[in-house]
């Protein structure tokens, strides 16, 4: 028997490490899963996890719900899911409190007193369906099915509202996108096809970022924010951001530039000029995957030098030049954008100035660069309506023929004019009221009018600034209780996901494709109106059943019922608890195929095919590919396979088909007492919809603005005093925040906050006599501290549109911030519907039927004016 | 602070009482919790009002000190229906209204904890919640009545049969759920409904729902903290802007329009 004494087991052990440290180890400590599975604190029981899509925001993370005795407690990401790996923002880890919410809507509400009055009676779904149908059967039988109008907000629904407008016969369908993202879109599809890039940031060296606040609020914030992590740290990424503001983003990148508001498209052109100038540019990529060359760009680009640009934006000449250089030299590299460049009147232009840059160094779609979408499609249940025959000019306005995802925000003005006559509105998470510019001074008076909206109907299971204007409120149900189907291209993996029901809806909520289905059964009980054959299902399972029938792949794997159980598809890995990334089997990190374009043509896809003398390859009447040294390649999905940099739609509008940029007229020649008013989003809130979530409203409550010590020092205000922030059509009361982390001729005020509707919490009626009944016993009511919501800025931002996107200007509102005087009190806010007019009036000079149009593009001096274009038929018929 | 209804409860149950006299009293107090529950449990109807209108029922509440104004009192039915029918969506199914349902009032939010538990408690009595115009929760004030009521007339049908243990079983099992649920919130509901309606109807049934509550609680010797405390202290009719777009809290473009 071996005798171990203390000393010689000190000595032998000094000896035996490498080998104790050899040996597998099998063993890893619990909470190193990462997620999947979760215990009840109290009972130790295992909890029921179903994985769903989490829609608190619209980056549409996997996640898992846990249930216990029939509620929700607790969310967190999917770990199958590859774009998220298993991680929630703040935001979806509230999510369960939109179900939950004492001042939710339950019941179908109907209007009793007069509009916007609040006041109420509860009606049963039979008689909502009924007065509904009654209304809309009305209008059909007029012959106007254009007379009914949805406006959605999000729509994430599949296809839902689409075909339930379709059924109708009715194009006057309006989005969201104009106050969103849409110059971004414009300033990209017609280049190379998609609406939004996807960069391989994890990979990258270098990520050149345009006023995007990507970590934490910015379109795929959760999955970008962990791959820019790892881009940062692990391969040592620069990460350098323009923008106005020292965002979180700003403040953990290696470079902050601050930069003049709507100025990033002149220093993107700029830096395009000192990388072509300097012959930094990828010679090959441009002349083989491009329609221009490289001689034509150094030409265009001549004029945008950096001292140019540098006047403009107040970027350093040597600042550009060095950005440029280091971009342009350092492989691979990236850029990013989102509204800080596109939320301008010229705001397409900008985009298409940024998304120059890695075009002209070739990191298109290449490992760490700039790459193309990665989605997936699924289905629509057959048969699908036709689309309506007579188009709506609200839908798609005369002026803006190149605004592909519309102008929403000038239709309060449109309407007032009578451009086309509404006799019923449904709106559906919606809430232009608080969101859109003008807010209740535009929105609030339309939707109050009964002249103008005889018939309001608002889709919601929320109390928001526009359901406490209408004349029925059915209620629809959040996220945890609903069937949809789910894809976004926020990773290099496509994937296709749902999300299904973790609880059944509360009280009487429906989901929307359910009351939709018994409104079109109720107009047409024996289908003998057409009508009632595309609504012909069982239940919203069965419905969705129908959408992922006969996905190659997925319907071996099981279809909807493996959706179910995993939430996501495929599943590309497993996710690796040491790092938090996504392995194969053999314990490596998947990777993404890159190069999409250069994807070949099979024989099969050439047989009958023809190539063209710029290498285009044709079949049946459209381009398939563009043939190049031999190779017949995809190319992109552009009208000829190409990236287009001369954009010639453009310039048959009069526009500059080739990148520019248009400085804001009354941007110029500001007087010292004036600024910009800029507003934003942080991580804990979306536009509206989250000030009533309990937790993310303790978070982030109120929204001082913003001042540079600079400007705050000769206003004389400091931290916490009042000051009147005034614009051309009205002015608002708030507190300043004075910090270096903003531009000096820039305030700034987030969204978010400054609520009148949306329940007792947003509003913080807790703290107020009101809130004094209801929910007043709710254990995490009772911790509500803090006596300050915020004051809502968007009542004072006129109407602004990039005659190319169709884009709000939210970034150029020109505005007098002066120390607030004795008669103004916090939260004051006034606006004016004229002066909004007078606005409105002002961006459409700038359409491309306008008369400035042509004194903004002097470039453009052949074209031939508006008459020139044939223009569409008229319609809405009014 | 409103007078408390005043309930004798030594009409009820005294100890040397008949086992008849002991069915006809849980009856009696099952009638009550009947009554009460269909003021709540959803819009009240034409036949409900009807007979609380009758001269008899009128009698009898206004011997507990029950009096309803004008405004019960006189409309024609149908409009007395719609009125109420108004003033229940705004007193409990409309935004910024206090819903009648314990989750909401003792937890914060729809369908917690409360809802699920009493469910359950319903399940192992063999009951469950149906719907009735509209859906309702299991924690719903006029459905936790309507439980009582039924343990009370089980309690009087067990007696009939000679069965007192089990006739024992069904009052422990309401005196535990006024421990575990009812005591815990209707009597701060009560005052808190109470002085926010604007309709006599829901005065007097808050004031009957509250002085009942104390009776029964008195009468089952539970003792149980009320967490809900009504903590109301002004009247509906100023709490402008819940609802209100006309006095809105941002102020926007008023008289500007």
């Amino acid at each position: 028997m071996l005798k171990i004494t203390r000393r010689t087991f000190l000595k032998a052990s000094a000896g035996t490490s490498a080998a104790a440290l050899a040996a597998p180890s099998m063993l890893r400590a619990m909470e190193l899963e990462l997620g999947g599975r979760d215990f009840s604190p109290e009972v130790a029981a295992e909890r029921k996890a179903i994985p769903t899509g989490c829609h608190v925001c619209n980056i549409q993370d996997g996640a898992i719900a846990y249930v216990e005795n029939g509620r929700v407690v607790k969310l967190e990401g999917n770990p199958e899911h590859v774009s998220t790996r298993g991680r929630l923002c703040a935001k979806g880890n509230a999510g369960m409190w939109y179900s939950y919410d004492p001042d939710r809507i339950l019941y179908p509400l109907k209007r009793v007193g007069a509009r916007g009055e609040g006041k109420w009676k509860r009606i049963t779904w039979d008689e909502a369906i009924a007065e509904v149908s009654a209304r809309l059967d009305e209008v059909l039988k007029g012959g106007e099915p254009n007379e009914i109008m949805l406006k959605w907000g999000r729509n994430r629904t599949g296809g839902v509202l689409e075909r339930f407008m379709n059924t109708l016969g009715s194009a006057t369908v309006l989005n969201h996108t104009s106050v969103c993202e849409s110059s971004k879109k414009i300033g990209m599809e017609p280049t190379w096809g998609p609406d939004i890039e996807t960069p391989d940031f994890a990979n990258s060296k270098y990520i050149l970022n345009f006023g995007s606040n990507i970590l934490e609020a910015a379109y795929f914030h959760n999955p970008y924010s962990q791959r820019i992590a790892e881009g940062t740290v692990e391969n040592q990424a620069k990460l350098v951001t323009f923008d106005v503001r020292l965002s979180n983003t700003a403040g953990r990148s290696d470079e902050w530039i601050p930069i003049f508001p709507g100025t990033d498209g002149a220093v993107a052109l700029a830096l395009g000029h000192v990388i072509l100038m300097e012959d930094l540019q990828d010679t090959a990529f441009i002349e083989t995957w491009t329609n221009v060359t490289v001689a034509e760009l150094k030409e265009h680009y001549k004029p945008f030098t950096p001292v140019w640009a540098s006047e403009i934006s107040g970027v350093p000449v040597e600042t550009i030049v060095r950005i440029a250089r280091e971009f342009a030299l350092t492989k691979p590299a990236t850029t990013y954008t989102y509204r800080g460049p596109a939320k301008h009147l010229y705001g397409s232009y900008n985009e298409k100035a940024c998304m120059m840059l890695p075009i002209l160094t070739g990191n298109i779609e290449t490992r760490g660069g700039y790459c193309l979408p990665r989605g997936m499609g699924y289905k629509q249940p057959e048969p699908v309506p036709p689309k309506p025959k007579t188009p709506s000019y609200l839908a798609h306005p005369d002026e803006y023929p190149l605004a592909g995802h519309k102008v929403s925000h000038l239709v309060p003005f449109w309407i007032a004019e009578g451009k086309q006559k509404i006799k019923v509105l449904f709106s559906y998470q919606d809430n232009p009221v608080y969101t859109n510019p003008g807010a209740d001074a535009v929105w609030g008076k339309l939707y109050r009018d009964e002249k103008l909206i005889p018939y309001y109907v608002c889709l919601s299971p929320f109390m928001g600034e526009e359901a406490q204007l209408a004349d029925l409120i059915l209620p629809d149900v959040p996220y945890l209780e609903r069937w949809e189907p789910e894809s976004m291209p926020n990773s290099l993996w496509p994937w296709l996901g749902i999300r299904q029901p973790v609880i059944p809806p509360l009280g009487e909520g429906r989901e929307t494709k359910v009351y939709i289905r018994d409104i079109i059964h109720k107009l047409d009980p024996d289908g003998s109106r057409g009508m009632r054959q595309y609504w012909e299902f069982k239940d919203p399972e069965e419905y969705m059943r129908k959408q992922f029938e006969g996905i190659p792949g997925l319907q071996e794997a099981g279809g909807l019922d493996w959706l179910k159980k995993h939430g996501v598809w495929p599943i590309y890995g497993k996710l690796d608890p040491r790092n938090g990334k996504m392995v194969d089997a053999t314990g490596r990190e998947i990777q993404p195929e890159y190069g999409l374009h250069k994807r070949t043509l099979s024989a099969d896809d050439m047989l009958g095919a023809t190539v063209d003398e710029h290498g285009i390859i044709h079949k049946n009447g459209k381009a398939i590919g563009v043939q190049r040294h031999g190779q017949n390649y995809v190319g992109f999905p552009t009208h000829n396979r190409l990236i287009n940099v001369r954009v010639d739609e453009w310039a048959k509008y009069g526009f500059n088909p080739m990148p520019t940029f248009k400085r804001i007229p009354w941007h110029e020649n500001l007087k010292d007492d004036e600024m910009i008013l800029t507003t934003y989003k942080t991580n804990v809130h979306k536009q509206s919809r989250t000030a009533a979530v309990k937790w993310l409203a303790e978070i982030m409550h109120s929204n001082p603005a913003w001042l540079n010590p600079r400007t705050a020092k000769k206003l004389g205000v400091k931290t916490g005093d009042l000051v009147r922030v005034e614009s051309p059509v009205g002015y608002m009361v708030t507190k300043a925040y004075v910090t270096e982390g903003i531009h000096p001729k820039t305030v700034a005020i987030s969204t978010s906050c400054g609520h009148w509707g949306y329940g007792r919490l947003a509003q913080l009626k807790l703290r107020e006599k009101a809130g004094e009944f209801g929910a007043a016993d709710d254990p995490d009511l009772k911790n509500v501290w803090w006596d300050d919501k915020g004051v809502h800025p968007n009542a004072i931002i006129p109407v602004v549109a990039d005659p190319i996107g169709g884009s709000q200007g939210w970034y150029d509102t020109v505005v007098k911030v002066t120390k607030a005087g004795p008669n103004d009190k916090y939260g004051d806010v006034q606006a004016s519907w004229d002066k909004h007019m007078a606005f409105y009036k002002e961006t459409m000079r700038y359409a491309y039927t306008g008369d400035l149009h042509r004194t903004m593009h002097p470039e453009m001096v052949a074209w031939a004016g508006p008459e020139s274009v044939q223009h569409k038929a008229p319609s809405g018929g009014h | 602070m409103t007078e408390v209804l005043a309930i004798a409860t030594d009409t009820v149950e005294p100890a040397t009482a008949s086992r008849a006299e002991r069915c006809e009293d849980y009856r009696l107090r099952a009638q009550f919790y009947r009554l009460l529950s269909g003021a709540f449990i959803e819009e009240p109807a034409a036949a409900y009002l009807s007979a609380l209108r009758s001269p008899e029922t009128l009698a009898a509440l206004a011997e507990l000190g029950v009096r309803f104004d004008a405004d019960f009192l006189e409309p024609p039915i149908t409009a007395l229906e719609q009125a109420l029918a108004h003033e229940y969506t705004m007193l409990f199914a409309a935004s910024g209204g206090f819903p009648p349902v314990e989750s909401v009032r003792r937890q914060g939010g729809y369908q917690q904890a409360a809802c699920f538990e009493v469910r359950e408690v319903y399940r192992r009595a063999g009951f469950q919640v149906v719907p009735g115009r509209f859906q309702v929760f299991e924690d719903q004030l006029g459905i936790e009545l309507q439980f009582v009521a039924e343990l009370l007339e089980r309690c009087a049908a067990a007696l009939d049969r000679g069965e007192h243990l089990e006739a024992r079983r069904l009052e422990k099992e309401i005196k535990r759920f006024w421990a575990l649920h009812l005591g815990r919130w209707i009597r701060g509901y009560g005052v808190l409904l109470e002085k926010v309606t604007e309709h006599s109807f829901y005065r007097e049934m808050a004031r009957l729902l509250r002085g009942f509550a104390e009776a029964e609680l008195e009468l089952l010797g539970v003792h149980v903290e009320d967490e809900d405390h009504g903590k109301l202290k002004v009247q509906r009719s100023e709490l402008a802007g819940l609802v209100e777009q006309g006095a809105s809290a941002c102020g926007a473009c008023r008289g500007t329009d």
